[in-house]
């Protein structure tokens, strides 16, 4: 345990961005656009207030100096050999929890099956509509440097577990504004984070070995419940939750790679899952393509619209008119090889096409460009052509069909050539018209290691946010895959831990105790927002559902309680398990882990200096 | 009505197509935004309905206020959207009645109901003969499936001058050209038409060539070269014995001379759009390479060439093609304006004229459809218990701004029209009900069977759906922050943000 308590500098010039007022703290505007959430005032009740209460810190409290003007009354350092300004003791601790409780509010809203979205524009005048807590805290470009961890941590959960954005920046910061009325209370943070340790501790062991329900063979049905628990919050779940979470499902299991006996345990990479997005018809006309689909059309009308089955050469190789690199000239002394080395540029081109045709292939995807004079080639053949395609794309339906990505087509005997053994294979290649636009779809492909999602909506907006609620889907699906455990979802494990908590605390006889009190009730902050979101009693809510898990808990006969969680449907207590609402158990340790972690990071700081820009302030 | 929109350019656009309106139009609030980007989505998927959803989307949320001012949760409002969306689609596809595509008078009668609200209705029977024509010369049967590709393979040239009557579809292709040299034939019956790619004069290696010379004799091999060159390439081209030569690129003097005296029409610059339409039209093959032509290149299909002038220009006309597959629609009129919508009104017909071949099914129009789904809706939401049955029916009544906005705009007492037409819809009719409609000039109350209003059934479902789900996308949302930049640093302006509903 360190006992020394962490000194936290920051300096305005953190980017090297060239001076200006507002580059530190939040700025005026940011306050002022938060104002809405309770804990943020803007500017001039920041001022205000700053003239009753001095010190306190509002999110991105440090206001610069010159703007401070008369009114500051901050500590400024003087025992430093630096200019600048420092907060200390209970002042930063407050302002950093203020700041990050701030943050938590603006996400609350977006929580659970009854959550609300966010519309996030900026200033061109794009718009995102999301309820991805990530994307939401990602876009809000919060500034103050504890609230910054913050959106750090959702950035975190969203790349380690893919989906419980909101939930985790949530309980961080019920952890942290109940740390600080700890603080308050004359605990010392040691003690606090000590106590938040053992009980995030005591926590995880409780969910693995209590609450967490092994599936034995993972049925297709669980998947499916867990996909559409992921999917209830967004818009996706409002109606066709079942339609995507199927999809979610297949996608998943159709990029298994690996798990067989003996071998490498299965992964599936979700990167392999292709998301296209088209305006148009509703949502639910999305579907799943097996295979890989290509945003871009084939090259040359004349070409065929489908071949079967394809056989597909992946290049990166220029099929241009041939052309010395920059920089070589071509010295010619007799004119009449002028022409000859005219005639050279393009039959290189011919050559090469000839090569390639002579392979077998009838599907030519290249990241360059073709020539037009070399699409005949490719037209006569009966082959699909298809140029300017993106490398990543180029990949992907690589790795399904078992092509070799060719980055030129030179062989051990100097010539040009394309083997046969590089070639991909697929049942079919076919061009879709989707609206207006085309796209290739290649079916059946020789290892099935890729698939693609083409999402459907009324706009642009919608469409963006269908693609961010699959992708946490899909995380989700592949999580339980990979746990093979499942907890009960609408705050069951977070009232059975505060329950569970709870009694652990009054077994500590040392001042943890007080802490890991705290971190039970602090749980309890998911289903009470998950009540609040649905416009329910979420007092009654909540105290009905802790009944049930301490029943659970104490008397036997009675632990069918313990996958007790909240229909917010209906208002009432439910068995979230058999009403298929399960989540990864994973995901619930860590986004538990993380939030602690977080916590635990910014109530080390009991110091914070502000460093002043140099060139900012010359006298200061 | 029309409006008449003047952009920021100061160019003039006259026009009733939403989307043609609705993309001048310049809104900032981000709402509002998506509600314009609706109107795009449905044209460039259906080509039709643009106005409706923008209206029918509009109404949606309107029609959900009450429940929000009412403390209903958005999140259930959205739920019972979305059911009685599903609803509502599937009772229109019950609905619809299956057309058979051959009959043509009828389908002439469909496309010009369809069409019926445009500028162009003293005109439409033209416009349906047109479109009519042009998607069925474009169409195409891929393994069983059919494909028509009006964007690629229909073009659309206006003429200012003469009459609106002398448009028309040329079973060929027309190109703003003409033969480059003033000696060449104007006229050839049966051409042999040879397409090409490549430019017929002298071209630069692509790679950097460097000529040094030191004799003059050289610099005169060098020329000859460059000549030799030519005359091989257009050697290669007379070879195959072409009537008639298009190329995409220019056309050098001495190919020009040499040509001309082959007794060959060349026709040079011409777009490589224009040119994959004449390749399809003449069933010809666009050559890049004069030395690889062979006999299958050369397109025979052509009945007639021929350079006209209209106006003051020159036109080309290869026309008489014995399977076109691919059109040119020549339209006439007073105006550039006029010709502008006139091109829009068609542009709509070749989706509705599309939509009905490949998808034969279709519902009455003049509103009758909104009111049949309204009716069925309304009936349904009495047998749901919970509170999600105020939202449903509130879609139904949002669905009835369809005919009463079409009996508002042709001046009827909209109070009265609508009730009789609810009346009917609601059991009054019996089994004929959901055929009546709003006759959108009298104003009547009619049984759209006889006045022959129907409408594409994936033109209404895609309204229904569009409008709905974007609807249900912007209820959901409880909080705009507006001002974010995206780049960091370059300072915050603006800022503002404000809550929306709830």
């Amino acid at each position: 345990m360190l006992s020394a308590p962490h000194i936290f500098i920051y300096q305005h010039a953190r980017s090297g961005l060239p001076p200006s007022p507002t580059s530190t703290g939040v700025r005026p505007d940011a306050a002022h656009r938060l104002g809405n959430a309770p804990g943020i005032v803007d500017r001039d009740t920041c001022r205000r207030r700053r003239r009753l209460v001095p010190c306190r810190a509002v999110l991105g409290g440090f206001l610069p100096s010159a703007r401070r003007g008369p009114l500051s009354t901050l500590p400024t350092m003087t025992s430093l050999a630096i200019s600048g300004h420092r907060e200390s003791g209970q002042d930063v601790r407050s302002a950093n929890v203020t700041a990050c409780v701030a943050v938590a509010n603006i996400l609350r809203s977006s929580l659970g099956p009854q959550g609300l979205d966010k519309m996030l524009v900026d200033q061109v005048g794009d718009v995102t509509v999301t309820n991805d807590g990530a994307t939401i805290v990602g876009l809000l470009e919060v500034e103050h440097p504890a609230a910054r961890i913050l959106t750090e941590l959702a950035q975190q959960q969203d790349q380690e577990v893919g989906d419980g954005t909101t939930s985790v920046v949530i309980l961080a910061a019920e952890l942290l504004k109940r740390a600080n009325d700890l603080v308050q209370d004359k605990i010392h943070p040691t003690n606090i984070i000590g106590g938040y340790r053992l009980a995030i501790r005591e926590a995880c062991k409780y969910v693995r070995e209590q609450m967490a329900t092994p599936v034995e063979a993972l049925g297709r049905e669980l998947l499916v419940n867990a996909a559409a628990t992921s999917l209830s919050s967004k818009i996706l779940g409002s109606a066709e939750s079942s339609h995507f979470a199927n999809m979610a499902v297949d996608a998943v299991l159709s990029i298994k790679t690996g798990g067989e006996k003996g071998g490498f345990p299965a992964t599936y990479p979700i990167k392999a899952v292709h998301v296209l997005k088209c305006q148009g018809q509703s949502a639910r006309e999305s579907e799943l393509l097996p295979g890989v689909a290509l945003n871009c059309g084939r090259a040359a009308k004349g070409m065929p619209s489908r071949v079967s089955p394809a056989r597909v050469a992946c290049l990166d190789v220029d099929l241009r008119r041939t052309k010395m690199k920059m920089g070589v000239q071509v010295q010619i002394d007799d004119a009449s090889a002028l022409n000859a080395a005219q005639e050279k540029e393009l039959d290189i081109t011919r050559d090469r096409v000839r090569a390639i045709l002579a392979s077998g292939a009838n599907v030519v995807l290249t990241t360059k460009g073709i020539d037009d004079a070399a699409l005949k080639y490719f037209v006569e053949a009966g082959a699909i052509a298809l140029r300017r395609v993106p490398l990543e794309d180029v990949r992907r339906v690589a790795k399904a069909t078992g092509a070799v990505v060719q980055g030129s087509l030179a062989d051990l005997d100097g010539n040009e050539s394309l083997d046969e053994s590089q070639l991909g294979a697929a049942e079919e290649a076919a061009e879709m018209r989707i609206r207006d636009d085309t796209v290739t779809v290649l079916r059946g492909c020789r290892s099935t290691a890729a698939c693609s999602v083409l999402l459907r909506g009324p706009n642009e907006y919608m469409c963006d946010e269908m693609g961010r609620s699959f992708h946490d889907a899909v995380c989700v699906v592949k999580r339980t895959l990979e746990s093979g455990t499942v907890v009960p979802g609408g705050g069951a494990v977070e009232a059975a831990l505060s329950v569970h908590l709870d009694e652990y605390a009054t077994s500590l006889g040392t001042r943890e105790q007080l802490a890991v009190a705290q971190v039970a009730e602090a749980l309890l902050v998911i289903p009470k927002t998950l009540a609040v979101n649905a416009a329910l009693d979420a007092t009654d809510l909540v105290a009905r559902l802790r009944a049930a898990h301490y029943k659970s808990q104490t008397e036997k006969g009675k632990e069918e309680l313990a996958m007790s969680g909240l229909d917010l449907l209906t208002g009432v207590v439910r068995n979230s398990s058999k009403a298929g609402v399960v989540e990864p158990a994973l995901s619930k340790v860590k986004s538990i882990q993380f939030a602690a972690e977080a916590a635990i990071t910014i109530l080390r700081i009991d110091d914070a200096i502000n460093v002043e820009r140099k060139d900012a302030d010359p006298e200061g | 009505m029309l409006k008449m929109i003047l952009d920021a350019s100061g160019s003039l656009t006259l026009t009733n197509d939403g989307n043609a309106i609705l993309r001048e139009v310049d809104v900032s609030h981000p709402a509002a935004k998506s509600i314009i980007e609706l109107s795009r989505t449905q044209d460039e998927e259906v080509g039709d309905g643009t106005t409706t959803v923008a209206v029918l989307a509009g109404e949606l949320l309107s029609v959900a206020e009450p429940f929000i001012k009412a403390n209903m949760h958005p999140t259930v409002v959205v739920r019972a959207y979305f059911a009685a969306l599903d609803e509502a689609v599937r009772f229109a596809e019950q609905a619809a009645v299956v057309l058979d595509a051959d009959d043509t008078e009828n389908l002439e009668a469909i496309v010009a109901s369809c069409i019926g609200t445009k500028y162009m209705h003293r005109h439409s029977d033209l416009l349906v003969r047109i479109a009519l024509a042009a998607v069925k010369t474009v169409r195409d049967t891929v393994d069983g499936r059919v494909l028509i590709d009006t964007k690629t393979y229909v073009k659309v040239e206006k003429l200012p001058g003469g009459e609106m009557e002398d448009s028309r579809v040329l079973d060929g292709v027309m190109l703003a050209k003409d033969v480059t040299a003033a000696n060449m034939r104007r006229r050839i019956v049966k051409p042999r038409v040879l397409l090409v790619d490549c430019p017929l004069e002298y071209r630069k290696a692509e790679s950097a060539t460097n000529v040094e010379l030191t004799k003059e004799a050289d610099f005169r091999a060098l020329l000859a070269a460059e000549e030799e060159y030519v005359t091989r390439i257009v050697g290669d081209l007379l070879a195959h014995k072409p009537d008639l030569l298009i190329t995409e690129k220019g056309v050098s003097d001495l190919a020009l001379h040499l040509l001309a005296k082959a007794n060959v029409s060349v026709i040079r610059r011409v777009r490589k759009t224009d040119n994959n339409r004449v390749a399809r039209a003449v069933g010809a093959t666009i050559v890049s390479r004069t030395s690889e032509i062979v006999e299958s290149d050369v397109g025979t299909g052509a009945g007639l060439f021929e350079v006209t002038k209209v106006g003051d220009d020159y036109f080309t006309f290869i026309t008489g093609c014995e399977n076109p597959r691919a059109c040119t629609v020549l339209l006439r009129g007073g105006s550039k304006d006029v010709l502008n919508e006139v091109e829009r009104n068609l542009q709509d017909a070749l989706c509705v004229a599309r939509n009905i071949l490949l998808h034969p099914k279709m519902v009455p129009g003049g509103g009758a459809i909104e009111m049949a789904v309204a009716a069925h809706l309304t009936a349904k939401s009495k047998t749901l218990t919970d509170v999600s049955a105020a939202p449903y029916r509130a879609v139904a009544s949002a669905l009835e701004v369809v005919p009463r906005t079409l009996a508002e705009n042709c001046g009827a007492k909209v109070i009265r029209v609508l009730t009789a037409l609810r009346a009917k819809h609601s059991g009054g009719g019996g089994e004929e009900a959901p055929f009546f409609g709003i006759d959108g000039r009298s104003g009547e109350v009619v049984d759209m069977r006889t006045l022959g209003v129907w409408e594409p059934l994936i033109v209404k479902t895609q309204t229904m759906k569009t409008a709905v789900e974007a609807a249900a996308m912007l209820l959901r949302i409880d909080d705009i922050v507006s001002g974010l930049s995206k780049p960091k640093g370059s300072g915050g302006e603006g800022g503002g943000g404000g809550f929306e509903e709830e």
